[in-house]
């Protein structure tokens, strides 16, 4: 009988004008915005394969392991044209380095930080799949449940199918079933579409992971358009009329839509201040004249040196961005003895620095914590954050992918000890031999000459088993940062439809 | 008859569920809205002047010897409003912070607390309550205006007396615009008593005037939707289906195409990424000292001797090239930002197609705030800086010892004695303070906006009374 119901209610719904109007907004949407979402990816994808191939000809330059500071990247997530999150608004490189002056660049949780290239774009609103869902679908859901019980009512043929024998929880239970299968139609084409446009656009390749989260990002939105839907079922059996019905299901789609997802960051704003960037910069400033002041101190007790002869590596334009290329055998032992001593001294004010900077960060995230905390009172939250974190785009790939940076520092840290013999090899500082230093410490023209020399058969390191950073993310990690979002997205499901149904046991149906 | 019809509409609207709604979320909306305002304004107000005299404190320091003043770097920050309750203009997203001196500007930058790890959010503003919950309740007292009648067949009742089918519509409008301004009053209400009760600075007429004029913007944004809602429910045949096509209105008005912005903005306009501007800077910068090395400026205008008196110096050559030079580092980074600008306003213009997106401007217009006060605040900047530098001469033409060259190398302007080294009175030394748009000039930039409003109007109005005029009432 549930079937019969459902299937009664699944075909008048299918003829409706709202219906019709819906599917179609919702698959032009898609329709159009698909192709310009899948471009943007492109050109993100281009941009990192560039930045990439960069770095790699940088990398094949640099001569001296001092010097090695090779800049990491995230790649762009494919399944951000489905959810954009906050891939676009956080960094998404970070510059490893040890034997210089640790600048913010290369302790990769500095990094975090809002990296919109035009901060003037911030005022618009981000668009992609999940906008189309969250609004469109969400309001089709509300439009298609208004009216599945009280509209019966007012027509009478309510008391006349529960004049049969059938229960009422049979009843209800059609009408779910039926609206699950009515707003399955154009979530399925809208996905359909989504995919098809997307697989016509060269750039996407979608791996298994890929596939296997698509799946479950269709899954969640039809637990959320399923959430509004019973939210519109419950008011439906509550009032005797349907117009009564829509007003408050309107109303309770422009709150739980619209005002819960701000008024939640104005809460958390608002009762869990976070740590003031300046008190932040003012600590780093701090340990920046520490810095300065042991190192003078430290570097007063190592032999003389320090004026060997350098050049500029391939990555110019900062603190030690140059490689030496000769020195006489007393400035050989200055860097020796001072390179230990360099690295050692660096990691230990990185770590400093960074846990200033990690302390501000986790202070933002306890925030944003408390915001998601309240944000869950409303689906349209759950499923932003179902969807993101499916995606690959929420804030916990982020610190995912910060945290293998960081072990990725210290992997490339392990590298250069193996290769200069715990630093202790002159091959950390410079290429050439000892007997090369000696002869031309002999000389006096030792700079100009022994450069020019020196430049000619120093060749770059062969860095082929330098340790590259990969980073990808499985269906695994996304659904266990999924589930709480989606328990809870099924639990408000479950709770609307019981509420419906204790309200629809009680409803008088004259 | 027209006031007979006005009334009954009122009176039916007061007793629906929909009315009572509408009064209980305008109320909270607007008490929640400038409870939260007041308190940011208050928090953001002590912040800004403890900036603000740091900077005058670290300025007055420089004020012992005249050439040291064009060289301290000052910061200005965009001052907190306390009309940003009316229109914030996304401002917490919005750079504010610039740092400048008598010659650079650098980027604006975003100040203070921003946590850029929070979802991104609208301001909860009067124009946000506005735009998106009041244009909705619009819709909800309009949908049924016209189809609901016919349904209960009181429509051909009317309309079978003496009643033009234009007083019936207009009555309607008025009507329905009635309705709607009580929640909309009682909001401002509440919002006001806050507002006057936490003694939050409204002293003088302006800020109230802007506050009418917002208020009246508002009326006239608001009327597009009933217009628009008794389009529809006059080509409707069921409240159902007028509601249905309405709600999916909303949704493209004031959520789709709002949102198109960022896409309109990367596909049709390209603001320079950070490497691209470093690389513009760089070129600039190569331009200037390869003009150095030929002798563009003269002999030994690269050179840096103590003494000026000294012939491998050349004072003026150098002033010349450094000018150049900073003019055209200038050149680059103005270049830059009204890129940005124009990029972000590619969007905007677009999607101008949406009423929300007109009337949040005109509302960030008249209470100055938004992007468009980032633009006029860097153009202030702008002339203060040329303000300082002119200052800066003229009281420099009194001293004998002095060269009377400016230029952005503060150690050689030190070191040759191009500028006085004498005191100059710190009371007359200009300081930079931001200045407002008068409110004639913000209803000038406006005007346009208003006019798009009043099309809007026109348009859906036409369509009313067409789709009145021929609609079906059997």
């Amino acid at each position: 009988m549930i079937w019969k119901i459902a299937a009664k209610e699944f075909l008048l719904n299918l003829m409706t004008f709202k219906f019709v109007v819906g599917t179609i907004l919702c698959v032009v949407l898609v329709a159009i915005f698909v192709p310009v979402l899948a471009e943007d990816y492109r050109q993100r994808l281009q941009q990192y394969d560039q930045r990439v191939a960069d770095n790699e000809a940088k990398l094949r330059q640099v001569k001296a392991y001092r010097v090695l500071t090779p800049t990491v990247y995230r790649r762009p997530q494919v399944l951000s044209v489905f959810s954009q999150g906050m891939e676009k608004r956080l960094a998404d490189s970070a510059k490893i380095g040890f034997g210089t002056r640790p600048d913010f660049d290369k302790i990769p949780e500095i990094n975090a930080g809002p990296a919109e290239v035009n901060p003037y774009l911030s005022i618009f609103p981000a668009f992609d799949f999940l906008l189309i869902f969250k609004i469109v679908m969400s309001a089709l859901a509300l439009l298609v449940a208004y009216d599945a019980v009280a509209r019966e009512r007012e027509q009478g043929t309510l008391s006349l199918s529960l004049s049969y024998p059938i229960s009422r929880a049979q009843v209800l239970l059609g009408k779910l079933l039926a609206g699950l299968l009515t707003l399955a139609v154009p979530a399925t084409i809208a996905f359909l579409v989504g995919l098809l446009l997307l697989l016509s656009s060269p750039a996407i390749a979608l791996g298994g992971s890929d596939w296997a989260r698509i799946a479950m990002m269709y899954v969640a939105s039809l637990l959320f358009i399923l959430a509004v839907y019973n939210v519109g079922l419950l008011f439906s059996s509550l009032t005797g009329s349907s117009s009564l019905a829509l007003i408050l299901g309107l109303f309770f789609w422009v709150v739980s839509i619209i005002v819960i997802p701000d008024a939640t960051v104005y809460l958390a704003r608002r009762f869990l201040p976070v740590t003031s960037v300046e008190a932040k910069d003012e600590q780093i400033a701090g340990i920046e004249k520490l810095f300065l002041h042991e190192w003078h101190q430290e570097c007063a007790k190592l032999p003389s040196g320090g004026a060997a002869n350098a050049t500029l590596g391939p990555f110019h334009g900062g603190n030690g961005d140059w490689f030496i290329l000769v020195c006489n055998p007393a400035e050989a032992q200055y860097w020796e003895k001072g390179a230990a001593f360099e690295v050692s001294f660096n990691v230990k004010y990185a770590r400093k620095f960074w846990e200033v900077e990690h302390d501000y960060v986790e202070s933002l995230l306890r925030q944003t914590r408390l915001a998601r905390a309240i944000g869950r009172l409303s689906p349209a939250c759950l499923y932003d954050n179902t969807m993101n974190a499916l995606a690959g785009t929420d804030l916990a790939d982020y610190q995912s992918w910060t945290q293998r940076v960081r072990d990725y520092r210290d992997t490339v840290l392990a590298y250069i000890r193996n290769k200069t013999d715990n630093l202790r090899s002159p091959l950390y500082i410079t290429q050439c031999t000892q007997a090369e230093q000696i002869t031309w410490a002999k000389g006096d023209k030792f700079a100009e000459e022994a450069t020019r020399a020196a430049e000619k058969h120093t060749l770059p390191l062969n860095l082929e088993d330098l340790p590259r950073l990969t980073y990808g993310m499985g269906i695994a990690q996304g659904l266990q940062r999924a589930a709480a979002d989606l328990a809870v997205l099924l639990l408000f499901n479950l709770l609307m439809f019981s509420l419906s149904f204790v309200a629809f046991l009680r409803y008088d149906v004259r | 008859m027209f006031w007979q019809i006005v009334r009954k509409e009122i009176l039916e609207s007061l007793l629906s569920v929909r009315f009572t709604l509408a009064i209980v979320f305008s109320i909270v909306l607007f008490a929640a809205s400038t409870f939260f305002s007041v308190d940011r304004y208050r928090a953001q107000s002590q912040e800004y002047w403890r900036r603000v005299n740091e900077n005058l404190t670290g300025f007055r320091r420089q004020s012992d010897q005249l050439c040291k003043l064009a060289f301290y770097e000052q910061n200005a920050y965009r001052q907190p409003k306390v009309l940003a309750l009316c229109a914030g203009g996304s401002e917490d997203l919005l750079p504010g912070h610039f740092t400048f001196d008598g010659f650079d500007i650098s980027l604006p930058q975003i100040a203070g607390q921003s946590n850029f790890t929070l979802p991104r959010f609208s301001d909860l503003d009067w124009a946000f309550i506005i735009s998106l919950v009041l244009s909705f309740t619009a819709f909800v007292f309009a949908y049924d205006c016209i189809c609901g009648e016919k349904e209960t067949g009181t429509l051909r009742l009317i309309l079978s007396g003496a009643t033009p089918r234009v007083t019936l519509l207009l009555a309607k409008y008025v009507g329905l615009m009635l309705t709607l301004a009580i929640p909309l009053f009682m909001g401002l209400a509440v919002a006001l008593i806050i507002l006057i009760a936490s003694g939050a600075e409204t002293a003088g007429l302006v800020p109230w005037a802007r506050v009418v004029g917002i208020v009246l913007t508002s009326f006239l944004y608001l009327s597009i939707f009933v217009f628009l809602g008794m389009f529809v429910s006059a080509r409707a045949a069921r409240p159902a289906n007028s509601m249905a096509a309405l709600l999916l209105a909303w949704v493209v008005l004031l959520i789709v195409i709002p949102s198109l912005g960022r896409l309109v903005s990367d596909k049709f306009s390209h603001a320079h990424t950070p490497e691209e501007f470093q690389r513009a800077k760089s070129e600039a910068q190569k331009q200037i000292d390869d003009r150095f090395i030929s002798g563009a400026y003269g002999p030994n205008a690269g050179a840096t001797g103590s003494n000026r008196d000294d012939p491998s110096v050349n004072p003026r050559g150098r002033a010349q090239g450094t000018i150049e030079g900073t003019e055209a580092l200038n050149r680059v980074v103005d270049a830059h930002h009204e890129r940005m600008l124009a990029q972000a306003e590619a969007g905007r213009r677009f999607t101008c197609i949406s009423p929300a997106v007109v009337y949040r401007r005109v509302c960030e217009i008249i209470a100055c705030t938004g992007i468009d006060r980032s633009r006029s605040l860097y153009r202030q900047i702008k002339t203060y800086q040329q303000n300082l530098r002119d200052f800066i001469i003229s009281e420099d033409r009194s001293d004998p010892d002095s060269l009377h060259i400016l230029f952005d190398d503060a150690p050689r302007v030190a070191e040759w004695t191009t500028i006085s080294h004498k005191p100059p009175s710190f009371e007359a030394v200009p300081k930079f303070l931001e200045r407002d748009l008068a409110l004639g000039e913000s209803l000038g930039l406006a005007v346009w906006d208003l006019g798009l409003l009043a099309l809007f109007n026109l348009v859906f109005f036409a369509g009313a009374w067409i789709s009145f005029a021929r609609y079906d009432v059997r």
